[in-house]
């Protein structure tokens, strides 16, 4: 495997790495005038409707595992962007709200996982509805600029980028949109 | 039974592929052991005291002679010549190199197994009564909807990193044989009064060292159901399960501390919202998984009786034998035949390689080449003719597979213990091996009656002590190892925790101490038609402590 230095602070998606737009901040006052903002969930709750619907600035919220996304979810239309932590890497709860987020409530916005992000995850996450992930760990991002995603060739669950194969159980997937 | 398609063979060589890169990555040193450690869990590899283990997955206990003989083939070519049967009705091998560990893997995959979930915080092989498909008392085999689980539970993208491991075990038959109340979830296989099938589901059951017996949430499932209400129990657990301390992380501390109510409301709520999604199982699914379970075609064979009792006459062994380790067949001219793995005097769930392919001969040739694992840690052959008794115990005889003590007291369950475990805190097995030899004798085992003895080395209970009609916990205090009694406990329908007796005893008293229980209970049945633990429930415990704990004193 070749050792492919990648910049922390940039992005993965599908497509691959690229510039995060957004600042990350306690307040909105210690983001300055950045045009791109993730705030703390209690920050952001804080805020008015008209500054988080203000067009001038996009403003997503970064949500602890232990925290509640109940209170997120009659405000989801307004939300660019949820990250959802991973101080750990066996710290599972994120898994389950993105996919309460994403399927359950059907957020159009950005999902991301912050943290310590395994190898093996990426896959369950692009499955469970994270569409990128900012990740902090060195093995991780080597092999993700390597396109390695250790995934298998066929699901055993329904889940998001992957399609029902006729002939066989419901529950069965293959990867592909 | 069930056979793996195109889909799940190309799954598992994946994951082997895989597993391969990461063990290469781990002896060139480029993976410490420490980043190692995660990877190599998901593949059922620990590290134990001396070396590797590896634990094989046996999907809810069903074996074929040509997996069985794989399984022998393990034993004697990457480990030494034999292998534990679990309480998980998995397999274990105890000395594997771990350069090997990868070529085990590819065998394996070969007869359509694998070591994948039989470890970390997932959920785990999902277990099954051992005489599913065969017993007389079934409402339907389990089997189907534990494959069902099995298949959407591997490598379920939201719940590989729960707060602790979870398990499910599913019966279908009123006498629970699958221990089902204390799992994580339990689900019991009946009919409704239209005729339709469907489970009854209990959750947060459990053993380790906050024993609990599950909570019946639903008495009715249908089986459309089966996966989207088991997602929501899995889901509430994830998201509000404790991750603040191993220890209380299981699903029983969450629905003990949320109460029953509140979580069943959880539980139900999120049901309602994921109740109609792609989950909703269609009975065409159900019915193409339940063909590969299809009974087999049993050929008559109505001579096996009147052979049987001139057999049984001539030889009082066998007749034993027959007594104990032949239950009834939903066929009459079969029985259920248990072989106990229990010697008198030897390792509980050991086998060697000679023994696992003697048993898959046998099982070819007279049990439909079915074999199955019990959580007992004995194995079986769901399907032999009353008529073909004999022979399969002549076979069984020439390699000591025919010991007569099914369900009796030497058909210990005793875990690894001090001897392998890392976790362990005490020896069980040389105390499992020293009361086998005490009642080894057939005709006292066979007065005592049915007694199910369980020991653990340690608080987490892998022994299954705490549902032992007479359990033993091995702890240890200053340095010594010291051993707790627990009696009344019982892991079927009514599934109860035993109650501690008081002090424990030493290494050295421990055999003793339960000849002492033994003797009382022997004194204070009211016939020979009682049995221990109804022996205990009529009294409780005060005539055993009595017992117990005034002849120590006396004798010190």
């Amino acid at each position: 495997m070749s050792d492919i230095e990648q910049p922390a602070g940039e992005l993965w998606g599908r497509e691959g790495f690229r510039e995060d737009p957004y600042v990350t901040a306690e307040t909105l006052e210690e983001a300055g005038d950045a045009p791109a903002v993730i705030l703390p969930l209690v920050a952001w709750l804080g805020l008015t409707e008209e500054i988080r619907n203000a067009s001038n600035r996009k403003i997503g919220v970064l949500v602890a595992p232990g925290e509640s996304i109940e209170p997120l979810l009659p405000l989801l239309d307004s939300i660019p962007v949820i990250a959802l932590q991973f101080p750990a890497f066996n710290d599972g709860r994120s898994y389950s709200k993105a996919e309460l987020i994403k399927n359950q409530h059907h957020f159009k916005g950005e999902l991301r996982a912050v943290g310590d992000v395994l190898i093996d995850q990426v896959a369950y996450m692009l499955r469970t509805g994270f569409d990128t992930m900012k990740v902090n760990h060195a093995v991780t991002l080597n092999r993700l600029a390597g396109h390695n995603l250790h995934d298998v060739p066929g699901y055993y669950q329904p889940g998001r980028g992957s399609h029902t194969v006729s002939g066989t159980y419901s529950w069965r997937r293959v990867p592909g949109a | 039974m069930y056979r793996y398609d195109e889909f799940d063979h190309a799954f598992v060589s994946a994951r082997v592929e895989q597993f391969k890169d990461q063990v290469e990555r781990r002896l060139s040193g480029e993976l410490t052991e420490e980043q190692f450690r995660p990877l190599r869990l998901m593949n059922g590899v620990y590290l134990q005291l001396h070396a590797y283990m590896l634990r094989v997955a046996v999907p809810y206990g069903t074996l074929s002679s040509r997996q069985m003989h794989k399984l022998a083939h393990i034993a004697r070519h990457y480990d030494r010549g034999y292998g534990h049967f679990t309480t998980r009705q998995n397999i274990q091998y105890n000395w594997p190199a771990l350069k090997d560990i990868p070529a085990v893997l590819d065998e394996l995959a070969s007869v359509e197994m694998h070591a994948l979930q039989t470890s970390g915080n997932c959920i785990r092989n999902v277990t099954a009564d051992h005489f599913a498909g065969a017993a007389a008392d079934e409402v339907g085999d389990p089997r189907p909807y534990a494959e069902i689980l099995r298949q959407w539970s591997s490598m379920h993208p939201e719940f590989s990193y729960l707060p602790r491991k979870f398990k499910i075990a599913v019966t279908g038959a009123d006498r629970d044989r699958a221990a089902i109340q204390v799992h994580d979830i339990g689900l019991h296989l009946k009919k409704n009064e239209a005729g339709e099938l469907g489970f009854a589901v209990y959750v947060g059951g459990g053993q380790g060292r906050t024993p609990m017996v599950a909570k019946k949430i639903r008495d009715f499932l249908p089986v459309e159901d089966l996966l989207t209400y088991t997602t929501a129990i899995v889901r509430v657990y994830n998201l509000s399960g404790r991750r603040d301390n191993k220890y209380k992380a299981r699903i029983k501390i969450l629905v003990h501390e949320t109460g029953t109510e509140e979580i069943t409301r959880q539980i139900e709520a999120e049901w309602q919202a994921i109740k109609e999604t792609d989950l909703k199982l269609p009975q065409q699914d159900v019915d193409a998984i339940d063909t590969y379970f299809a009974p087999p075609n049993l050929v008559q064979r109505p001579e096996g009786w009147s052979g049987l009792a001139a057999a049984r006459k001539a030889d009082h062994a066998f007749s034993a034998w027959v007594d104990q380790n032949v239950t009834p067949h939903k066929n009459p001219d079969y029985g259920v035949v248990t072989i106990s793995l229990k010697p008198i005097g030897g390792i509980p769930g050991d086998a060697t390689d000679a023994q696992m392919d003697l048993v898959a001969d046998i099982a070819e040739k007279f049990s439909y080449d079915e074999i199955r694992v019990s959580h007992e840690q004995n194995l079986v052959l769901p399907h032999v003719a009353i008529a073909d008794l004999r022979i399969v115990y002549d076979l069984l005889l020439t390699d000591g597979l025919a010991t007569a003590n099914a369900g009796l007291i030497t058909d210990i369950i005793s875990c690894p213990g001090l001897d392998y475990c890392a976790l362990a805190t005490a020896r069980s097995i040389p105390v499992a091996q020293r009361i086998s030899e005490r009642f080894g004798n057939p005709e006292r085992q066979a007065d005592i009656g049915e007694l199910k003895l369980k020991i653990s080395g340690c608080i987490n209970a892998c022994g299954h002590h705490h549902v032992g009609h007479i359990g033993i916990l091995g702890v240890e205090k200053k340095g010594e190892e010291l051993y707790q009694i627990s009696l009344g406990g019982s892991g079927d329908e009514i599934c109860t925790i035993g109650d501690i007796t008081g002090r424990g005893f030493s290494s050295e008293e421990i055999v003793d101490a339960i000849e002492t229980i033994v003797d009382r209970y022997l004194e204070i049945r009211t016939d020979k038609e009682e049995t221990f633990l109804a022996t205990y429930r009529r009294v409780g415990a005060a005539p055993f402590k009595d017992a117990l704990y005034s002849e120590v004193a006396n004798a010190a």
